[in-house]
């Protein structure tokens, strides 16, 4: 039977290094999955994941086990996610929406080619458009939910706020979502039927 | 019930965390409020459409997490290797010198045996030339003495030849003997080191046979010039 997350922490802080090894092997390709999400791009998930785990790494010595390793290592790949979208943001303030509206590509995506425009799949491109739209607390919040699986009581834990906080959020944001995709002429408003008298 | 409050009770059904409790209450809401049935239709539609985005094959990051052991089969390889090296460098009697601030390399026997060689023939030439004035010292009051015998004096002097001729053919038969050897000692080194290094370049016994034939080959031809 593998050995657990609080196992491995164990063992690493005994002495044994290789335990990271496994931690690393079970957990990588979900937080560069995630990372991916909110970033939008292979090249920082695969940067972001690796500086994540660097710096687990150096860290998991001292770790205290005041939250499960993985929202700690969660906790880590956002916090990473956030200063570099601050950068990122210092560089290029332009509004997704107002992009939107000029009816221009949203910068943060390579053009795509003409076979790739051909090749695309619209429905999957919307959707990466719209929830890279959203606001960071939004689109995290979707992301962890909705992308990676995650309890409503493991997203309060990784992003440190009330359960209630995070419910709003992911409401707030699934409401976001739908105007987005609707205004791209997607309609995730299924008709209802009328309710029988 | 208020439809904010339902809200995040919604969001629990929505993604299946509601208790069997919450689940009806909620349920029982919707039946009633048309705004609310809706919204959670549309959410519902919506997840299916957010299911279409998927994540592309991410290539792993080069991840420096753990640093780890340099592994040791190369070290082991380049120590083998470097034995082997020594091994071969002073089976084949190389030298390496450090001389007034000058590394010298000295490979092969070849310097040596040139060396020994000429120092054989000195040898040879010193110990005729002793021979030749022992014998003239032994002849001389002999001579002196018997001037008057020419017969005794030719007598000396075909002795005299004869041993060095003898001396001569001595010194040519010890130069093929040292010559010969120190050919035999060249080849087997070369063999030696010749399979050393076969045997670490991972080269296959075929291999190694048809790397000892071309360096008989080799040594052949040198031998013919």
């Amino acid at each position: 039977m593998a050995a657990t997350d609080e196992e491995l922490v164990d063992a690493f802080q005994a002495g044994d290094l290789s335990a990271f090894d496994d931690l690393l092997r079970r957990w990588e390709r979900r937080i560069q999955a995630a990372i991916y999400r909110v970033m939008g791009t292979e090249d920082e998930a695969r940067d972001l994941c690796q500086e994540t785990f660097l710096k687990a790494y150096r860290a998991l010595g001292g770790f205290k086990r005041e939250a499960r390793f993985s929202s700690w290592l969660y906790q880590i790949a956002l916090n990473l996610c956030r200063d570099r979208m601050r950068r990122r943001k210092g560089r290029t303030l332009v509004s997704l929406d107002a992009l939107d509206e000029e009816g221009l590509t949203p910068p943060r995506r390579q053009d795509p080619s003409p076979l790739d425009l051909v090749e695309a799949d619209t429905l999957s491109r919307a959707v990466a458009a719209a929830i890279e739209g959203l606001p960071d607390e939004q689109r995290e919040v979707i992301v962890l939910k909705e992308y990676q699986d995650l309890t409503f009581l493991e997203i309060a834990e990784i992003l440190d706020v009330p359960l209630s906080t995070v419910k709003t959020r992911l409401y707030r944001g699934l409401g976001q979502l739908r105007l987005r995709l609707e205004r791209q002429g997607i309609r995730s408003a299924a008709p209802v039927p009328a309710p029988l008298p | 019930m208020d439809c904010a409050i339902v809200r995040d009770e919604m969001m629990e059904v929505l993604y299946a965390e509601a208790t069997p409790e919450t689940a009806r209450r909620v349920e029982e809401h919707l039946a009633i409020c048309v705004t609310c049935r809706d919204e959670m239709a549309g959410l519902r539609h919506l997840r299916r459409d957010l299911g279409a985005w998927k994540v592309p094959p991410l290539a792993r990051s080069a991840h420096p997490g753990r640093p780890r052991r340099p592994s040791l089969v190369p070290l082991a390889a380049a120590a083998g290797f470097v034995l082997a090296l020594g091994a071969g460098f002073a089976l084949s009697g190389s030298e390496l010198r450090f001389e007034r601030g000058v590394f010298t390399l000295r490979l092969g026997r070849g310097a040596d045996a040139t060396r020994e060689l000429a120092s054989a023939e000195e040898r040879h030439r010193r110990e005729i030339d002793e021979l030749r004035a022992q014998l003239a010292s032994a002849v001389r009051p002999a001579t002196e003495s018997a001037a008057a015998d020419p017969g005794t004096v030719e007598q000396f002097q075909a002795l005299l030849r004869e041993s060095e001729e003898r001396q001569a053919r001595r010194l040519e038969s010890s130069l093929r003997d040292l010559s010969a050897r120190t050919e035999t000692q060249r080849r087997y080194d070369l063999a030696r080191v010749s399979a050393g290094l076969s045997y670490l370049d991972g080269k296959t016994g075929q291999h190694v046979a048809r790397t000892t034939e071309l360096m008989g080959y080799v040594l052949q031809a040198a031998e013919k010039k």
